[in-house]
């Protein structure tokens, strides 16, 4: 052991740590000034992030492999502090304006914050799974934070009978790998399959568990079906930091696990997440057409953006591309998150008491009402959709790219025709946005303008210029497996 | 077959016929009860793997504390304990339908797999200082000690998770006086 | 094979193994049958002991506090009044009410005796005479523990009677609880003796038995366990004046009997641990060499801490409920825990320092409990201030 070793792990400390004090420290904050908390959280996030960059390049394991830093791990760990950030931010007037402003909302936050950047560095199956219910247990309560309100309550609830199952799946496929080579560890496991002494049946009966329970965390389809409930039953601001944070994370472990531990049977997954995105992408665009509430739209919607995610993974599966394509995922996770946040705060400022303005109707008249937020929300959904000169494109685009590199052309022509078919809903928002008359009311609160604003500059901004964020996220997928 | 294979299938067979039984009891104590057989076969197989340990630990963890207590929460709910609605709803041959069908492409998708044949090399295991060995895997920050600690602050985090969802929502009769 | 006086037990063993196998019997099934028997004599011993001599001595114990003579009519002094008992018992009719849990309702009191017997297997009644020295023994001892819960838990349940339902609530609240503190208190002994083995843990005590060394940890045991088996004045779950008779009230006939049996055993169970965990088991003059007096001397501690059980018992009232939960989770708890923590500095700072062992921990476990009064005393004083200053609000809101 040696102190090298913690320091690796010293965003997560602090996060997590940081956590435990707020939760004591909150004890003495009277009810009604919870803002303290807030910003205490977002203080502890930021110290986080320049911690993080700080240490930014570095290139280790620790823990004897349990734990890896490499770009990849502080590149998702960026999006996950600022996810947290924003998710701090959309929180901070909507929770008093809800009337479910708790301290614990924000140090459950933070605990589920830490789980994520802990999933980013997990370098062994068995952390893994402990990210994976450091970061859901404390999201299953904040579904539920909304209580007694029915509709919460039942989303926490299915939430957390689903999530344990799957949470349950992904523990008996690390048993079975466990049993198959002896190791948790992802290099030694690794070697021991490149040294042929693993046992075929138990390794792919675990690889197709981890496959099932990670998916139903990414909401891919058929392990779908608790998303639109879920995110429609929530209260906005959780399910807005629930569509980026949970679906990166899941994303961020199905990468590490599948390309570092089992590269030589990657025929063997390839082709299960192919058929996996393929159904993903489909049923979500398809699906999504029908929704008349935008909480169950935009989550038919993130659905269908696991499907284009997931399109990498089998792309990655060829060596040549691989780095290419973890590259890609990388960009296009930032992007999405940019984007979603936007198209969240937009869904918080028009929400009233008691889920109403939830409808897509209720956006009718919001391009004469408030010019900005509605152009905002146009672009939001232009880049959804996949529109230049959107952030959104470019990261289709280089996705799309990895994947016709990497031959798989029908699959890409799966992604485009469904992106197409995605038109049709996110250009339904702007028209009746634009052409419907109607006296929308809007919330003008100061965080969530700024959320809006940010976002909608960075959709914009780096639609038009990529290249420095592409950049480093094509070195943060050159660093993580290409050692 | 020797005497512990025998006792193997056993216990195997007991523990997942009472596992079936878990789920398909229509009352929830029956089910609760099938819950703690099927727990203690579990501990059988422990201990037939020479984990006394874990047999023990199995025991006094999960029947002596998680089981009772859920069979309490049943028992706290009289309604529920004479539920006797049917388990499966209309669908479920659907249900049984597409289950069956993913599981059979599963199989034919990971049968064109290449043969990974290969017998991994047992683990060498001291029983004498197993116990040990495993105390101080908890410990020592080569080995188990991180995720050990992590495990801690994730039992910490939900348990207030609990705490909060179990707490009646504090000022709630100043809430509906406002209204 | 000449017998060897000493150690009577080796040698009947042994001399069974010879004669089995001379039979032809595998050996495999001979070592098989061997452990049955064992387990039987030991069983059967248990419960002759417990069930005739000691139940009379409770009587008379009971009877004698109480200024009443007791059993006196079967046999001389009325030694014979249990196995009359049991008679009756066997004779009465077996009722099941109606709407119970058949299977469940029978099951009960079958586990009730067994997680009673169970804990007999680990506890070593003299040198080499141990059913089997598991080397997670303390653990054991919990866990069949837990498996009494479980049964009571059963019983109450399936009976169909609601106060035999609440008296089962009773039972679990308490023992889910109170097992907290116990396994705790547990610790320290395995601490102390670096192993989790009965059987080490009294050779451990060979240089001073763990009441000397670990008192809190001692009375804390004690006490929990005393809980733990629902003895007064933790009796909640059977208290006749409130719930009738608890779990056990639609039981009849031998049923009873064995929930009768078993809550007795549980007596004596806690005694020979307290007297194996604490009170150096076997340990004496001259039991290393004559395993037949470690068996007397084992004897006599658990008939000693059964006894001060039992003045306990018909001495103190019973605990209000709240008061009982509170005891726990607000003082047992937090002190088991610091106790641990005590024991875990002492044992590193005595060899550090090159002072005695016993006299650390002694003064240690002084100091800890000089801490625990004081706390207490303030905590007291703190209630009777509120009181003195407002009667009104606290006789309202209840004391915590």
């Amino acid at each position: 052991m040696n102190a090298g070793d913690f320091s690796t792990i010293l965003p997560l400390l602090l996060v997590t740590g940081w956590a435990c004090v707020l939760l004591l420290v909150d004890l003495f904050i009277p009810r009604g000034r919870k803002a303290i908390t807030a910003a205490l959280s977002a203080l502890g996030l930021l110290t986080a992030i320049a911690l993080l960059l700080s240490q930014f390049g570095l290139e280790r394991e620790a823990f004897k492999g349990m734990i890896v830093v490499d770009g990849f791990a502080s590149f998702l760990q960026m999006v996950f502090l600022l996810s947290g950030l924003f998710g701090i931010a959309l929180a901070y007037d909507y929770v008093r304006r809800q009337n479910i402003e708790r301290g614990e909302y924000y140090t459950l936050l933070l605990f589920t914050v830490a789980g994520m950047m802990l999933m980013a560095q997990a370098g062994d199956l068995i952390v893994v799974f402990l990210a994976l219910e450091m970061l859901s247990l404390p999201l299953y309560v904040l579904t539920g934070i909304a209580r007694p309100r029915p509709d919460s309550e039942e989303a926490a609830m299915k939430y957390f009978l689903l999530g344990a199952f799957a949470s349950g799946f992904v523990i008996y496929g690390v048993a079975l790998i466990y049993g198959a080579t002896a190791s948790t560890r992802l290099s030694e496991i690794v070697a021991v399959v490149q040294a042929g002494q693993a046992i075929g049946g138990l390794l792919l009966a675990g690889m197709a568990f981890i496959l099932v329970g990670l998916g139903f965390k990414v909401a891919a389809v058929p392990f779908h079906m608790w998303t639109p409930d879920v995110y429609q039953g929530a209260p906005t601001s959780v399910t807005a930091f629930m569509s980026v944070g949970a679906k990166a994370a899941g994303f961020a472990a199905l990468l590490r696990v599948f390309l570092v531990a089992f590269p030589d049977v990657a025929p063997a997954w390839a082709v299960v997440a192919m058929w996996v995105s393929a159904f993903t992408m489909a049923w979500g665009n398809v699906a999504a057409i029908a929704q008349t509430n935008i909480k169950r739209m935009l989550a038919y919607s993130s659905i269908a953006h696991a499907g284009y995610i997931l399109m990498a993974l089998p792309a990655a599966a060829d060596p040549a591309v691989a780095s290419d394509a973890v590259g890609a995922v990388l960009f296009y996770l930032l992007a999405y998150a940019f984007t979603n946040f936007g198209a969240w705060a937009v869904v918080l400022a028009l929400e009233k008491k008691d889920g109403q303005g939830l409808a897509i109707e209720d956006y009718a008249g919001l391009g004469a009402r408030r010019p900005a937020l509605a152009l905002a929300m146009a672009l939001f959904m232009l880049s959804l959709t996949g529109v230049p000169p959107t952030v959104g494109f470019v990261a289709k685009f280089y996705l799309f790219r990895t994947v016709l590199q990497a031959d798989l052309v029908w699959l890409a022509l799966v992604g485009v025709v469904t992106s197409l078919i995605s038109a049709y809903y996110y250009m339904r928002v702007v028209v009746v946005m634009y052409m419907r008359q109607g006296e929308p009311e809007v919330r003008s609160e100061g965080w969530l303008n700024a959320t809006v604003l940010l976002a909608g500059l960075a959709t914009f901004i780096f639609g038009l210029l990529p290249a420095p964020l592409m950049g480093l996220a094509a070195r943060a997928g050159l660093l993580t497996f290409l050692r | 077959m020797t005497l512990v294979q025998i006792l193997f299938l056993l216990f195997g067979l007991v523990t997942l016929l009472a596992s079936l039984m878990v789920v398909t009891s229509p009352k929830l104590v029956h089910a609760a009860f099938w819950l703690i057989l099927a727990l203690a076969g579990v501990a059988a197989l422990f201990i037939l793997l020479e984990a006394t340990f874990l047999a023990v630990v199995q025991v006094v963890v999960y029947i002596g504390a998680i089981a009772i207590l859920i069979i309490f929460a049943v028992m706290l709910t009289r309604r529920v304990m004479h539920d006797t609605g049917p388990q499966v709803n209309r669908s479920w041959w659907v249900a049984l339908l597409v289950s069956l069908v993913l599981f059979g492409g599963l199989v034919l998708m990971l049968a064109q797999v290449p043969a990974l044949a290969g017998t991994p090399a047992p683990l060498m295991v001291d029983q004498e200082t197993l116990l040990e060995d495993l105390g101080r895997a908890l410990v020592d920050a080569d080995r188990y000690v991180l995720p050990f600690e992590l495990a801690s602050v994730l039992l910490m985090a939900s348990m207030i998770g609990a705490i909060f969802v179990a707490r009646p929502p504090s000022g709630s009769e100043e809430r509906s006086g406002e209204r | 094979m000449d017998f060897n006086f000493q150690d009577p037990f080796t040698s009947i063993g042994e001399l069974l193994r010879g004669l089995l196998l001379g039979w032809g019997l595998a050996p495999g099934l001979v070592s098989l049958i061997l452990m049955l028997l064992g387990a039987l004599v030991l069983a059967g011993f248990a419960m002759t002991l417990a069930g005739v001599f000691l139940t009379w001595l409770d009587r008379k114990l009971a009877a004698r506090i109480q200024d009443r003579l007791g059993p006196n009519r079967v046999g001389p002094f009325g030694i014979f009044q249990p196995i009359a008992d049991a008679i009756k018992l066997i004779t009465k009719e077996d009722i099941i009410p109606e709407g119970a849990e058949r299977a469940i309702f029978k099951l009960a009191p079958m586990l009730a005796v067994m997680s009673a017997v169970g804990i007999w297997a680990v506890v070593p009644f003299a040198p080499r005479l141990i059913g089997t020295d598991l080397n997670v023994g303390v653990l054991y001892i919990v866990a069949v523990g837990a498996i009494g819960t479980l049964s009571i838990m059963m019983g109450g349940m399936a009976s169909n009677n609601k106060y035999a339902m609440l008296g089962a609530f009773r039972t679990v609240a308490q023992m889910v609880a109170y097992e907290i503190p116990m396994v705790i208190a547990l610790l320290v002994p395995t601490m102390l003796a670096g192993t989790m083995g009965v059987g080490g843990i009294v050779e451990a005590q060979r240089g001073g038995w763990f009441i000397v060394l670990a008192p809190v940890a001692t009375l804390l045991f004690f006490v929990s366990a005393m809980a733990e088996a629902g003895r007064a004045p933790f009796d909640l779950l059977e208290a006749e004046s409130e719930i009738v008779a608890g779990y056990n009230v639609e039981y009849s006939g031998m049923k009873f009997g064995m929930f009768y049996v078993a809550e007795f055993l549980h007596g004596v169970t806690i005694a020979a641990l307290t007297a194996t965990l604490f009170l150096g088991g076997w340990l004496g003059p001259g039991a290393q060499q004559f395993p037949l007096l470690g068996l007397v001397y084992f004897a006599i501690k658990t008939a000693f801490v059964y006894l001060v059980i039992s003045l306990i018992r018909f001495s103190m009232p019973r605990i209000r409920i709240d008061h009982l939960l509170a005891f726990n989770w607000k003082l047992l708890t937090p002190l088991a825990l610091a106790a641990v923590i005590v024991t875990a500095i002492a044992d590193k700072l005595a060899p550090a320092l090159g002072w005695n062992r016993a006299v650390v921990h002694l003064t240690a476990n002084i100091l800890l409990a000089w801490a625990t009064f004081e706390a207490l005393r303030a905590y007291a004083r703190g209630i009777r201030q509120r009181v003195e200053v407002q009667p009104a609000a606290v006789e309202t809101g209840g004391a915590d």
